[in-house]
């Protein structure tokens, strides 16, 4: 997805993103939590393999290859075009049955359309127990045990494997892939899989910019009273 | 300087591979996260924090690009390590302590070490377990390192060289384990090279230097007395220290060179933003025609520089692979390959420090009075980016060695001046060719412009050798113009090859403001080129041949006018609406 | 072929943002000529679901078992296919919030159903069934189409208005067939933040940012907080410099949030920044930078600096209150 500084420009009559001059990045919640901390599993003798799986389209590989590059065993590539979650989780969930994983890290949402529900998709398809908003992660044995943010707080839970959990920051912390992992990705596996085309059930038919804001207004530091009334009867949040 | 070149055949940024970029935003995202949030600690010289740093680049693989894969490294080709220093270039001191390990530190040892010395320090060197540095100049001692005083002489036992000396602003020698120290034995005419490790007897280090700028970078001088260095720690033969140390400068320029690009692009960058971020009279800055100006000239500089860097490195490349291929020994070939280039080296080293300095200079007034404050960034970009037109040699002895080399190489025949420049006093003489039909390609204007510009300098350079014969070594200012015009020339050529080559991968209208950054950039160069000519025929000759010549230079450098400021607003207006250096 | 809506409890009590959901709801019944049904999941007071009907509930099916009182999607999912399939409903709504986004895709999932994540218009019907929703961090809008019989929606809390009027809610009994794998999830422990305004439901933010200096000078952020009712939160630099707990962190890649009110104190406005809370209906920017870009996204702004601003905010503020009891 479009890296988090992007200036986003509609084009083709507000029906798409314009792409000119764009980086394309890995979601940062999959990559700085939820890879890292399935390579720490792995670099802990916790996982055997970490598998990437990603939906999309050929000129995705590059990007993907970062994953490969900080330590990932294999590339998945299922080839489709798709947005909407409800496909996406359809052909990660039908790949993911024919390998049988026990644990699907995914990031809390994506930084393109904020979702955040993928996940809970693929669980519901597998038939498993799914953790969103993890700020830790431990394995022990067959259990996953991970600290949730909770509405006020935060829970610690724990389930069985196989399940699906949502990081967040406090999962792991970012690297930065070295050389020796850069020139490894080059020999490591990217699969492309031809996935069961799934039929669309939502499609994004057009988008629109925010509205220009008003100018601001300037209070001066003295005058305290006066931006509690503007609060009050103009801005009528308080 | 006599052939064409073709662009398919050069080099361009624009065809990275996937790899490469992986390693350039290795590169990006460790300055990022470990110097750039750091910049004031490293400058205040916090202790063991560059040291640490260096580790912290080493763990990354960093230090060890070019380094061969049976000592520890990547072995990685030589644009591969280009793009790195280019990246990494924008670390202010941190740059500087990775180029001077990286290069002087560790290069004298690879590419001269014997197998023993190569498998006892190498691999440390290219993991960032020792650091490095290298001890050439002397406080009596700098453009003239031959003349330095450092001896060396056999101990009683024969088992130890003493070293005797003082050497100065040594970088990275706070913190070394290895330096690569030059010092003449006995009565020598020329220099030797020893390794010497920082524990060895007798050596020892004043304190910080006080500088203007690159403060987080350690300089200190090294004091050696009688300081005891194993025989074993003889680098190559006696009296091949100077070979080592002009051999390890060509590549040490060039480096230089893609350093101070990837500084340019880092400031230009911060220039636009704060461009278009402050406002006055209503408006963002970045609205306003003189600001416009400068950030188009910030890039046109940089974009020409850097075609030079990359179309020499893979010249460099190239022709070690060729020596390779016919049999040579690969540190052999890495050297004559580097060798054959050496004079491009030295013009990149001179053009793209100036680059750099002016990028900054602009970058400091873009800022206002912002940018004289301690607190914005361009107060230590303006007082790093000085050094660099005075070590890996000044400038201007760079320019010298330019002119210097080449005629050298005119006179053993490895190339041939005086023919072409025959020709053209010849044609001097016959009716100015108007051309026939031409074919109006997109570069038929610029690639008759910088064939002039040849001319224009075979035509001076074949005047001054034979006016001044032997003497024109000493006629320094005909040096200078010499130089500056081949120097615009070569930068000329490549932009013009660079932006060929892109237009056949991606199209004209995909390359628009590249069109524009060539041509105004080659209109300027003819007229510096054309102002460094004058200058010199009105040195060393006089009336008609003088009145002929300076025709003829006219004529060599005569371009189209067209409107240069609408040209800069374009670039400019690319630049502002990306936000940041995009070329 | 009601709507349906999840209200959620916390301890018995129905929050504010459920009433939202239920006036979406009856928004959307009355465009179908239908009626709202509302699912209450666990132990909730008989009076709190009656009131449901204040907001345009006609009827709640309540699940009693007091299991449901902790998060258990898989329960909850199962709990709103069941009342779904009872319904004959086509409309399926939740909060976008903690619990509304572990239970929505499940069931989107089983009824194969489109879902739009984050709802922030009532449906279009002209065109199909198209809801506007926030994308790129808040950068943009999208308008998404669902396409299938049956639809679920998220609601972006605290985006649309809640207007009380005069009725009264039927409570019906729901049964549910649930096993063991619905309860899969064993909660360990429960951490919290005791008397805090939680950042997700707050109405009120004052958020503070580098230019605070150091997380000695937080008391003042916290008076203006306690002064107003607001939630605290904080930038990037301060939670990686660990100067505040990292829940507080609303960023790109914090949180995000939607207040009524967004006071920055001393933050720059750095656009990762904002992509945590550009959906704020008003943002106050306080720092003494007047360059600070922050000051272009915002409403209101003070050019000075925190440590003086604040305490007269709070003074003010509590002089407001005063008089206006």
């Amino acid at each position: 997805m479009p890296d988090t500084s992007t200036k986003i420009i509609l084009k083709d009559n507000n029906t798409a993103i314009s792409s000119d001059g764009v980086t394309y990045i890995i979601n940062p919640y999959d990559e700085w939590y939820a890879l890292i901390r399935a390579l720490e599993l792995k670099e802990t003798g916790i996982a055997s393999d970490v598998h990437l799986i990603t939906v999309g389209k050929a000129d995705v590989e590059p990007i993907i290859r970062k994953g490969l590059a900080l330590g990932g065993d294999e590339a998945i590539r299922i080839d489709a075009a798709a947005n909407d979650p409800y496909e996406i989780a359809s052909y990660i969930a039908e790949y993911a049955k024919t390998v049988g994983y026990d644990l699907i890290l995914c990031g809390k949402e994506s930084i393109d359309y904020n979702n955040g529900v993928t996940g809970v998709m693929i669980a519901e398809l597998l038939d498993a127990d799914y953790i969103g908003f993890a700020s830790s992660i431990q394995i022990e044995g067959n259990t996953a045990i991970a600290n949730r943010e909770i509405e006020g707080g935060e829970e610690t839970d724990s389930c069985s494997l196989p399940v699906v959990i949502a990081c967040q920051k406090g999962v792991a912390e970012a690297r930065i892939p070295n050389m020796r992992g850069i020139m490894a990705a080059r020999t490591r596996p990217l699969k492309v899989v031809t996935p069961t085309t799934v039929a669309a059930v939502a499609a994004i038919l057009s988008y629109e910019m925010p509205p220009a804001k008003a100018g601001i207004k300037l209070v001066d530091p003295d005058s305290m009273d006066e931006l509690v009334e503007l609060l009050h009867s103009e801005a009528k949040v308080i | 300087m006599i052939r064409e070149t073709a662009a398919e055949s050069i080099f361009i940024p624009e065809e990275w591979n996937e790899e490469q970029l992986m390693i350039a935003e290795t590169c990006t995202n460790f300055l990022a996260q470990h110097i750039t949030p750091n910049l004031n600690r490293i400058d205040e010289q916090e202790e063991g924090l560059m040291a640490h740093l260096m580790e912290e680049a080493g763990n990354l693989g960093l230090l060890g690009i070019s380094v061969p894969e049976e000592y520890g490294g990547f072995g990685k080709d030589f644009k591969t390590s280009m793009l790195v220093t280019e990246k990494l270039g924008a670390g202010h001191s941190f740059s500087v302590a990775f180029s001077a390990h990286t290069g002087i530190g560790t290069l004298p040892i690879l590419y001269y070490g014997n197998d023993e010395q190569k498998q006892k320090y190498i691999p440390k060197l290219a993991s960032g377990e020792w650091k490095g540095a290298y001890c050439l100049t002397e406080p009596g001692a700098g453009s003239d390192a031959n003349s330095g005083k450092a001896r060396a002489r056999l101990s009683e036992d024969g088992k130890h060289y003493l070293i005797n000396g003082q050497k100065m602003w040594i970088t990275n020698a706070g913190f070394a384990d290895v330096f690569t120290v030059f010092a003449k034995i006995d009565n020598d005419d020329n220099l030797s090279a020893f390794i010497v490790e920082k524990d060895f007897e007798g050596l020892s280090l004043n304190t910080e230097e006080h500088k203007m700028g690159i403060k987080g970078s350690s300089t200190r001088q090294v004091f050696f007395n009688d300081c005891k260095v194993p025989v074993e720690n003889l680098l190559s033969e006696r009296q091949n220290g100077f070979k080592i140390a002009v051999n390890i400068l060509n590549l040490g320029r060039i480096k230089l060179g893609g350093g101070t690009v990837g500084a340019s692009k880092d400031v230009i960058s911060l220039a636009i933003k704060y461009a278009n971020e402050r406002e006055q009279f209503g408006r963002p800055i970045s609205k306003y025609g003189a600001i416009r100006y400068k950030l188009a000239q910030q890039a046109i500089r940089t974009y020409a520089s850097e075609a030079a860097i990359y179309r020499a490195s893979q010249n460099m490349e190239e022709a070690t692979d060729t020596l390779v291929e016919s049999g040579m020994d690969e540190i052999k070939a890495k050297l004559k390959g580097t060798e054959q280039y050496a004079i491009e080296a030295a013009i990149i080293k001179v053009h793209a420090s100036e680059t750099l300095d002016y990028v900054v200079d602009e970058g400091v007034q873009i800022y206002g009075g912002m940018g004289f404050s301690a607190e914005a960034p361009m107060d230590r970009a303006y007082r790093d980016s000085r050094i660099n037109r005075i070590f890996e040699g000044t400038n201007e002895i760079n320019r010298m060695l330019t002119v210097d080399m080449m005629l050298k190489r005119a006179m053993k025949g490895e190339l041939d001046l005086m023919g072409p420049a025959q020709k053209v006093a010849g044609e001097l003489m016959s009716i100015p060719d108007f051309g026939g039909a031409e074919e109006d390609g997109l570069f038929t204007k610029e690639k008759k412009y910088i064939a002039g510009f040849k001319k224009a300098i075979l035509m001076v350079a074949g005047a001054a050798v034979q006016k001044l014969m032997t003497q024109l070594g000493k006629e320094q200012e005909v040096l200078m113009n010499l130089a500056d015009m081949l120097i615009e020339l070569y930068v000329s050529e490549s932009l013009q090859l660079r932006v060929e080559k892109l237009v056949g991968i991606k199209g004209e209208d995909a390359c628009k403001e590249q069109l524009d950054i060539m041509r105004v950039y080659i209109y300027e160069a003819a007229e510096r080129i054309l102002k460094s000519g004058k200058e010199a025929l009105n040195s060393f000759a006089e009336g008609d041949e003088l009145r002929m010549m300076l025709m003829g230079l006219r004529r060599f450098t005569k371009t189209e006018d067209f409107n240069t400021t609408q040209a800069r607003r374009n670039i400019a207006s690319k630049l502002i609406a990306e936000n940041k250096y995009c070329f | 072929m009601s709507v349906l809506v999840l209200v959620e409890h916390t301890e018995g009590i129905i929050k504010k943002k459920n009433f939202e959901a239920v006036q979406y709801a009856s928004q959307i019944a009355k465009q179908s000529g239908t009626t709202v049904t509302a699912v209450v999941l666990g132990n909730a007071s008989a009076t709190e679901m009656e009131n449901l009907g204040e907001y345009g509930a006609q009827k709640v099916l309540h699940v009693a078992d007091p299991r449901l009182d902790e998060l258990h999607a898989r329960a909850y999912a199962k709990a709103l296919i069941t009342a779904a399939e009872k319904e004959g409903s086509k409309v399926i709504i939740t909060l976008h919030d903690i619990n509304g986004r572990a239970v929505a895709p499940r069931t989107a999932i089983k009824l194969k159903a489109g879902l739009v994540a984050g709802a922030l218009s009532y449906p279009d019907t002209t065109k199909g069934f198209v809801i506007k929703k926030a994308v790129f961090s808040g950068k943009a809008f999208a308008f998404v189409n669902v396409l299938s019989d049956i639809k679920v929606i998220t609601l972006m809390p605290n985006s649309f208005q809640v207007n009380k009027e005069d009725g009264k809610a039927t409570v019906e009994k729901l049964d549910v067939n649930f096993d063991e794998k619905d309860f899969g999830i064993k909660v360990k422990q429960v951490n919290k933040v005791s008397g805090e305004i939680s950042l997700a439901d707050a109405e009120l933010v004052v958020s503070g940012g580098r230019g605070m200096k150091g997380p000695e000078n937080w008391g003042l952020i916290e008076d203006l907080a306690k002064e107003l009712g607001a939630a605290t939160a904080c930038s990037r630099p301060v939670a990686d410099s660990h100067w505040r707990p990292h829940h507080e962190h609303v960023g790109q890649t914090g949180g995000t949030i939607r207040p009524n009110l967004y006071i920055a104190v001393g933050i720059s406005g750095a656009i990762q920044h904002l992509a945590g809370v550009n959906g704020s209906k008003t943002i106050v920017v306080i720092n003494k930078d007047p360059e600070a870009p922050f000051f272009k996204a915002a409403n209101y702004g003070v050019v000075g600096d925190a440590m003086e601003v604040l305490p007269k905010l709070t003074a003010a503020v509590k002089k407001y209150k005063a008089s206006h009891k």
